[in-house]
């Protein structure tokens, strides 16, 4: 079996060919091609084939996370979109939600929406919230409708009618004309893309699929074309934002689905990396140059939340378009590498402003003008003045020690070094708030779980951030920097589908949930028709569920088994162990409801489960080859000569004991004072925390 | 004390820490919360205090609690005295004056212990959809003479003792509000915020002993005072007035004014005094010395462009004033229930004055809002129905672009969606949709009004209206015009009549209600407005072909 995966990111594209008889692995990391995607991928494809000495008809899979959607929404590129609403509601998409995301700023805009007006178009009719109809389509709204819109020319149509959750048959008739009139069109159904309460959210997420729908049928036809014409017979899969695969025919009904397929698939190598290892439970921190992200994996399990958002505004909440789409629960927030620092009130403050890739900081010598994390990381040692890729990037260390001097340490009365080590441990903190909210405040304990850390800036950072929580173990996954598309070979087919019921857990509660995961079953069959993998189907059930009276709900899993009778009371329990969980806190007299009701069928065993790299087979120089440099550390208040050993070189299994920096290509591992690291026979380090927590800069 | 004997590292990791601890606050409440005001609106707020009742920190969430945020915890201090209080205890207050101006604000404020010792307090608002009183929602305007009128009032009480609540006052109040379940729900989701906030600030505690915490303390504010002082010291020196008129306070009476002096002292001081108001009116609207500040504040806040965070100390170099009894500082029992209405009047009316120190901050006036409850008994279930509704439409124009459409004014509330609304109360919404033409023309158009017709499908059913200029426009700024006025029609058949803007109506089934909004004002001469801008606004359909013509000579 050879599998072979690539992420396309933004600044880079990843691959990863994996063969499961020979046990051996093969990487790349080339240069994104972001006008025309796929031009990276073919040329990446054939770089990695050679290198494997294979073709492209000896690989068995061939899997795939992608950015076009959401480069298509950031830089509104997508397809010209119409939609059609119910008569009153034209407004609905522009209205929004209303709220500022910045409460004391007046000046701010909203997120533009993808439709403009002039293209949105009502019908007469109205269904009401239990689904009746209290007026009939009118039929003659919908052919007048429909004949502007193929006066507009538009590519795609969305159509969002009030409670069409509840049922969705105007919809379909509405549906059933356009392509009867205008085979042509895309066209994006809200009842089917997103059956849910909430008319901003369900019509955003419709309009947005619809947007994005034309932009990747094409790209995932020209991608098809073009590996069959290399020789490429079997199955492409395209990662989802849930973490799962589909295949290119779902995908490309579904295009919303996909939207953080990236950010999936390192949340899920986070989750594979720790299994290898013999962890269930992790939280994975992802440092690259702009943004820090933090995911979750329960029981072995990515956590995936019912909705997020797309483009965000300084990663601020509420600030993009919100999709209702699962996807991996991620926290973002605009610390990296590349985050800028500055003196504000006394204070240092770091982002979310950040350098990015060019100018980028200030060491990078490329006209970058204000210290950066990345900055005082050099300062401070921490990463090594020779600089990286294999020494083709050197580094000004003496212009960033000069900047840091002037714009932080004397205006704080600061030492050069504390002053970095200020900025370092700025960030860190930023982190550990995002942190908390990603663990304690969701209910995860960090003794109980373990940080898998990569990205660029993630394994310097990550000891620090794991101590100040109270994480023991900190897991620094082999090639860190390729992190996503490692997820990727390892990711499952996956279909979600839910839908929004209001349910009073009591009576007869238990019969009509039995009904809903019922029809449930029904449409993910068809799903799971189309996706055409053979293998076992694992289902679970889950429910998003709060007291009545309450406007959030939090998510349930519930049991699997036969609904009958005595369903109400295991769903009750279900609920109170995961709100006890997130808010410590019981009301035993309040009644339980659920709202969205979800079925994710998993299609397990069609990939070995075991595998090895090939990161042991090289020539690597001995431990005695180690060398060293002088490093910070708060603890001494100074610097100290701290050994320095490329990840290769350290023999599987050998305890070190920090402090100590272990060097990858594009990554640097720092381990603290007292920690202990060993490297996996599988090459992920795995860092110890000691127990007593440091009290750096507390003194 | 000095900048050198604390280190700026440390100090900027515990403001960062209680940052973290007030906004997670609010998320708890939030979602925890059973009233859409506080889980849609967003309506309440969240603090933390140093042991002496000093503010240190405030969440991002209502600035309608500015005001009263900061001297809540003395209130309750000069009823419960520090050595009365136990770990475990929570205070419970919504007396108008003591907390933010009406009664179904609820404070809690909790004792924070670190080994036994009273270390701080953890506070939090949130606005109840009842506190009983003569109309559902409690807001009630006409009619409403004093404040006994209008609910349960509460002085400090000790809601929570040593961990357990006190079922005999929590009994007495469900037993005075309609919705008793959702009261309920709401006062223990503040409890269950405070708990995890109080224990998070704590462990603050823990990690960095009592003499550094309260010595960054004094950092926090005394640095929060001087960024505020060098903000205010760079608007002009000078005094700017500024005059403008709510609709009435009920049927059939006259405007009330709305006066402000604001003047910079250029030295970093900044004095806004509103005496120049009307008296105090005998209906429930008048606005709380608390509930005055805090709008002025946030207005100050915004225009000096003062975004760090909120303390006690940022507040120190700004004084806020009104005449005893006056409109804006009246006395209890003066009724305020439906003080809501004023929050974008207050930010207008310094708007006003501001616009002449700081044009490029200035905009066009607020398209304003509608906070109208409508309740009843529900024919389905028997049980009392209050629909809260909020409808909130465009901004005035800014300089260097229009008003945004439908973006929340002042306060920062999301809207309750129509799907939500019908699946919880016997309305039906037949549309929702921005007004064309209502926006103020100018260089920068003030956004759209709004329209919400709401058909009532219960047999009988109360609306308290609240809502504003139906009879003043939103003005525009320097040469920019004022936007539409607002409307609310009652559809009754082939009937219309109009609504006043602070009314009480009674309902009948199919009754049609049609909430208007007044558009917003523009920014600048109509005349200087950019071609495609207009062209833009044809085709999108916020302007109609004739007003293009009318308001900018368009052909």
């Amino acid at each position: 079996m050879i599998r072979l995966a690539f992420d396309i990111g933004g600044t880079f594209t990843d691959f990863v060919l994996q063969d499961y008889k020979t046990q051996k692995s093969y990487f790349l990391k080339i240069s994104s091609t972001p006008s025309n995607p796929e031009m990276a991928v073919l040329s990446g494809l054939n770089q990695l084939i050679k290198k494997a000495k294979m073709t492209l008809a000896d690989v068995d899979a061939i899997l795939h996370a992608t950015t076009i959607a959401t480069n298509a929404v950031l830089e509104r590129k997508g397809a010209s979109t119409a939609l059609i609403t119910t008569k009153g509601f034209r407004d609905v998409l522009i209205i929004g939600r209303q709220k500022r995301y910045e409460t004391y700023d007046l000046y701010i805009n909203k997120p533009r929406p993808l439709v403009e007006r002039k293209n949105i178009f009502e019908v007469l009719e109205r269904t009401d919230y239990d689904g009746s109809i209290s007026t009939p389509l009118d039929t003659a709204s919908v052919d007048e409708a429909v004949k502007k819109i193929i006066e507009l020319n538009v590519a795609s149509v969305a159509i969002s009618l009030i409670h069409s959750y509840a049922n969705p048959s105007h919809e379909d008739v509405i549906r059933d004309t356009i392509l009867r009139r205008a085979p042509q069109l895309s066209v994006s159904v809200s009842s089917e893309i997103s059956p849910k309460l909430r008319e901003y959210e369900r019509t955003n997420t419709a309009v947005a699929n619809a947007y994005v729908q034309p932009i990747l049928d094409r790209y995932i036809a020209r991608l098809e074309s073009a590996l069959a014409k290399k020789g490429f017979k079997n199955d492409l899969f395209i990662m989802q934002s849930n973490g799962g695969l589909v295949s290119p025919k779902i995908a490309r009904h579904y295009p919303i689905r996909v939207v953080e397929s990236g950010p999936a698939a390192g949340v899920l190598m986070g989750g594979v990396v720790g299994e290898r290892v013999g962890e269930k439970h992790i939280i994975t921190f992802d440092m690259g140059g702009t943004t820090a992200k933090l995911g979750a994996v329960d029981n072995g399990r990515p956590a995936i939340s019912p909705t997020f958002e797309i483009g965000h505004v300084q990663f601020k909440k509420g600030s993009g378009l919100p999709i209702n789409v699962p996807s991996v629960e991620l926290i973002e927030i605009g610390a990296g590498g590349g985050s800028i620092a500055s003196v504000n009130m006394g204070i240092i403050s770091i982002g979310p402003e950040s350098a990015g890739a060019n100018p980028g900081p200030i060491c990078y010598g490329l006209g970058g003008k204000h210290p950066t994390v990345t900055d005082a990381n050099v300062i401070l040692g921490y990463i090594s003045p020779d600089g990286f890729n294999s020494g083709k990037i050197k580094l000004d260390v003496e212009r960033a020690r000069l900047e840091m001097e002037t714009q932080i340490a004397k205006p704080l009365n600061l030492s050069l070094e504390r002053a970095a080590w200020g900025v370092h441990a700025v960030a860190t903190k930023n982190m550990e708030n995002a942190l908390r909210i990603v663990s304690i405040e969701r209910g995860r304990d960090p003794r109980k779980y373990s940080m898998v850390a990569f990205g660029g800036a993630g394994p310097l950072h990550a000891s620090r951030l794991a101590k100040e929580i109270g994480i023991p173990k900190v897991i620094i996954p082999f090639a860190a920097g390729l992190g996503s598309a490692i997820g990727l070979l390892e990711a499952q087919p996956k279909i979600d589908m839910s839908t929004t019921e209001l349910v009073n857990i009591k009576g007869f509660a238990y019969s009509r949930i039995a009904e809903i995961f019922d029809e449930l079953e029904q449409r993910i069959k068809k799903d799971l028709d189309r996706l055409g993998v053979k293998g076992d189907c694992e289902v679970i059930r889950q429910a998003s569920m709060r007291y009545v009276g309450q406007g959030f709900e939090i998510p349930v899993d519930l049991p699997s088994g036969y609904i009958g009778p005595s369903y109400n009371s295991l769903i009750k329990s279900a609920f109170e162990n995961a709100y006890l969980k997130k808010h410590k806190f019981l009301d035993a007299d309040a009644e339980i409801e659920g709202l969205d009701w979800t079925l994710i069928a998993t299609i397990t065993n069609n990939i070995d489960s075991h595998n090895n790299n090939d990161h042991n087979t090289a020539h690597f120089a001995s431990l005695n080859d180690q060398r060293s440099r002088p490093v910070w550390f708060p603890e001494m208040d100074d610097f100290i000569d701290t050994r320095t050993i490329d990840r290769r070189a350290l023999p599987v299994d050998k305890i070190l004991t920090g402090p100590a920096l272990v060097e990858d290509a594009d990554c640097t591992t720092l381990v603290l004072p007292n920690d202990t690291v060993r490297k996996h026979k599988l090459g992920h380090l795995i860092i110890e925390i000691h127990p007593d927590k440091l009290s750096e800069g507390r003194k | 004390m000095s900048d050198k004997q604390l280190d700026p590292v440390t100090v900027t990791v515990i403001w960062n820490t209680l940052l973290s601890i007030a906004e997670e606050l609010g998320t708890t409440l939030r979602h925890t919360a059973f009233s859409e005001g506080v889980r849609e609106g967003d309506d309440f707020s969240t603090a933390i205090f140093d042991s002496n009742a000093m503010m240190v920190a405030q969440g991002n969430f209502s600035p309608g609690h500015l005001g009263a945020m900061p001297s809540c915890v003395k209130h309750a201090l000069s009823y419960f005295p520090p050595e009365t209080l136990a770990p475990g205890d929570s205070i419970l207050l919504n007396d108008s004056f003591l907390g933010s101006g009406h009664f179904p604000d609820t404070f809690q404020i909790m004792p924070v212990f670190n080994k036994k010792k009273l270390v701080g307090f953890v506070a939090c608002s949130a606005h109840q959809i009842d506190m009983g009183g003569a109309a559902p929602g409690s807001q009630k305007v006409q009619g409403v003479t004093e404040a006994y009128q209008e609910g349960l009032r509460l002085l400090p009480v000790r809601f929570v003792k040593k961990g357990d609540i006190d079922e005999d006052i929590l009994r007495v109040i469900l037993g005075n509000v309609r919705v008793p379940e959702k009261v309920r729900g709401d006062l223990l989701a503040q409890h269950t915020a405070n708990l995890s906030a109080a224990a998070r600030l704590s462990k603050l505690f823990d990690d960095y002993g009592l003499k550094i915490v309260k010595r960054a303390y004094e950092f926090i504010l005394d640095r929060s005072e001087q960024a505020m002082r060098k903000a205010l010291s760079l608007v002009p020196k000078g005094k700017y007035s500024f005059d403008d008129y709510l609709d009435d306070y009920g049927p059939g009476t006259m405007p009330v004014k709305m006066a402000v002096d604001i003047t910079f002292d250029g030295l970093g001081g900044v004095e806004i005094d509103f005496s120049r108001s009307s008296d105090a009116v005998p209906a429930a609207i008048n606005s709380y010395i608390n509930y005055t500040r805090a709008y002025a504040l946030f207005a100050i806040k915004v225009f000096c462009d003062a975004k760090d965070p909120q303390t006690e100390g940022a507040m120190r170099p700004i004084t806020i004033k009104a005449r005893e009894g006056s409109f804006f500082n009246p006395s209890f029992p003066a009724p305020s229930g439906g003080r809501a209405i004023l929050q974008i009047r207050i930010f207008d009316t310094i708007n006003g004055a501001l616009s002449q120190a700081l044009p490029k901050k200035a905009m066009g006036a607020f398209s304003h809002w509608s906070n109208p409850n409508i309740g009843g008994i529900d024919d389905r279930t028997k049980k009392q129905f209050v629909m809260y509704d909020l409808s909130l439409a465009g901004y005035g124009g800014r300089y260097g672009e229009d008003g945004p459409e439908a973006l929340s004014p002042v306060m920062n509330c999301t809207n309750i969606p129509i799907e939500v609304h019908e699946s919880l109360n016997p309305i039906r919404i037949n549309c929702l949709e921005l007004l064309q033409d209502s926006g103020g023309a100018g260089q920068w158009r003030g956004g759209c009004g709004l329209r919400k017709d709401i058909e009532l499908l219960n047999s009988t059913a109360v609306l308290s209206h609240l809502a504003d200029r139906h009879k003043f426009p939103p003005y525009g700024v320097f040469d920019g015009k004022a936007g539409r006025l607002a409307e609310t029609l009652l559809i009754r058949g082939n009937k219309k009549k109009a609504l006043p803007s602070k009314g009480v109506e009674d309902l009948q089934e199919g009754d049609i209600l049609s909430f208007r909004l007044s558009g917003a004002g523009g920014y600048g001469p109509p005349n200087r407005r950019d071609q495609d801008a207009i062209k833009r606004d044809i085709e999108n359909g916020y302007i109609s072909v004739e007003a293009a013509k009318r308001d900018y000579n368009w052909s």
